[in-house]
């Protein structure tokens, strides 16, 4: 009999840590990684990595070392995957090479969304996502430097920070009216907008970047009302893009993301799939999501690898994210909604506050702005869908997680 | 292969069985117990955000280690197995010579 092998294309989070899962699993596994060298985490990439001093990217940490695949027999193939064919159960890869499978386990993540507008492949525009993009980036940010940064998510404010510490004059153009107006409230928005204003800052609101202009390498960056903007270095922070077209040329169900199920199965069930890449569709739960998180590809790869393994699925999670700018640490929780009551905990101009979401009169979500005791008991009340008490919730001389209604006394 | 600065270390698992594992220079506990298969799920890749790399060690090690971060401390005050003279976050323990031979425990599991 031939022997079981599962193949994991992709090596970012989702992939080694399915890989990890299956470490124990009698089979073969075998990761395919279109990028050379160590699997490496990416929290870092936007954050102290560009802040650091030094060449190369030896600050990187890996995902896990390289000594860790081999010790667990977890074959390792450097190349790019130019398609499945799922009848005769093998990918192909450049070059002429083809592996069997077993099971198979898409985790090809998202692409930097790029700007596609005249200019917008110039010497000087810089996306974010691998680790060669952070070493470029890195040793772009020069003090001095005029940085002009398309987007003010995540991404874009991480960017903006690390670039107003190292001396840059830093400008975020940005298509909404707040920043973070994608993932959060106007109170966490105005809170991070004024933190990166104190740092040197500025913002530009309503602002349709139209074009980049200069002679091989960009000069200038220009919006819709007719403005222009200077610019030596150039970033684009306006979101990502599933990597779903390998599965989608291959005929699995494929909607701005890789349809898969709870367990991570894609239309074909010896096909899963998981992390960016993914959109989750649980009609009976009422999910049909596509999430960007660490979190959410972690757990994806945990059931992928215990489905294939015939082990129960691992615990619902509540979804959750985070980003640190300019020291000040934001946790989310649970996913909100833009009507959700909004019930501030403490107060921002303490530097510290939490900001629930409520939703029925229970805890939907929540941010933790510069606060991390709140994170944990909330995010347990999240999962538990626990009605909350309103007022106990805003006052902080109560524990988050006693927040809850006085149980109903009967009155017989 | 052994050098200067290898530290072993004693892995208490949630389980209760316990084995040594070599802690290699320049990487944090969390690190060490990852790549040796005990259950930390590490999420936030450690970060100090998630508090699912919880340990115990001795109270005289956690001592010696010095102050806990703000963050570290808010998020171990809010795990239910806290215990303020031995919790750490494993992401937050650097090697360091003065580990070799200690004894650590993985936190139970948060419901």
């Amino acid at each position: 009999m031939l022997e079981d092998v599962v193949v994991i294309v992709g090596a970012g989070h989702a992939g080694v840590h399915a890989a990890v899962r299956l470490a124990a699993w009698p089979g073969r596994v075998v990761v395919i990684d279109e990028q050379s060298g160590e699997t490496y985490e990416r929290p870092p990439l936007s954050k102290d990595f560009l802040k650091a001093e030094g060449q190369g990217d030896a600050s990187i940490p890996p995902l896990r070392k390289e000594q860790f695949f081999a010790d667990k027999s977890i074959e390792r193939v450097h190349g790019r995957v130019e398609s499945i064919d799922r009848r005769a159960h093998l990918v192909h890869i450049a070059g002429g090479r083809s592996i069997a499978y077993t099971k198979l386990i898409l985790a090809p993540g998202s692409a930097p969304r790029a700007l596609r507008i005249p200019g917008g492949s110039l010497t000087g525009v810089h996306l974010l996502k691998t680790r060669d993009d952070a070493v470029a980036l890195r040793d772009a940010l020069r003090p001095g430097r005029r940085v002009v940064i398309v987007g003010a998510g995540y991404i874009g404010l991480e960017v903006a920070a690390a670039a107003a510490v190292i001396g840059c004059e830093t400008t975020v153009l940005e298509y909404a009216d707040r920043v973070m107006s994608r993932v959060t409230s106007h109170p966490v928005s105005a809170f991070f907008e004024r933190l990166h204003t104190e740092h040197g800052t500025r913002f530009v609101f309503g602002a349709e970047v139209t074009a980049i202009s200069g002679d091989g390498h960009v000069e200038s960056v220009m919006t819709a009302d007719g403005s222009s903007y200077p610019a030596d270095v150039v970033v684009a922070g306006i979101g990502v893009v599933p990597n779903h077209h390998l599965a989608e040329a291959a005929g699995l169900d494929v909607r701005d993301g890789i349809i898969v199920d709870a367990d991570s199965r894609t239309s074909d069930p010896d096909v899963y799939a998981c992390g960016d890449a993914t959109r989750l569709v649980d009609a009976e739960a009422g999910v049909d999501r596509r999430l960007e998180s660490i979190q959410s590809a972690q757990a994806q790869a945990t059931n992928a690898a215990n489905s294939i393994m015939g082990s129960a699925r691992g615990k619902d999670e509540v979804p959750w994210f985070w980003t640190i700018q300019h020291g000040v640490r934001l946790q989310t929780a649970g996913l909100r909604r833009p009507d959700d009551q909004i019930v501030l905990r403490g107060r921002f101009a303490d530097g510290r506050c939490t900001v629930l979401y409520v939703r029925d009169g229970r805890l939907a979500a929540l941010d933790t702005v510069g606060s991390l005791s709140d994170f944990t008991a909330g995010k347990k009340l999240i999962a538990r869908a626990t009605p909350i008490d309103v007022d106990a919730a805003a006052d902080v001389s109560i524990k988050l997680g006693e927040a809850i209604p006085a149980p109903q006394t009967s009155t017989l | 292969m052994t050098t200067a600065t290898q530290t072993v270390i004693n892995v208490v698992d949630r389980d209760g069985a316990s084995r040594s594992v070599e802690w290699e220079p320049g990487q944090t506990l969390m690190e060490t117990l990852r790549d040796n298969d005990f259950e930390v799920l590490a999420s936030c890749g450690g970060t100090a955000s998630c508090a699912t790399c919880h340990v115990f060690l001795d109270k005289s090690i956690v001592d010696e280690l010095g102050e806990r971060s703000e963050d570290e401390l808010e998020l171990l005050e809010e795990s239910e197995h806290y215990d303020a003279n031995r919790s750490r976050l494993s992401c937050q323990v650097d090697a360091r010579e003065a580990l070799d031979g200690a004894t650590v425990t993985v936190a139970p599991e948060e419901d």
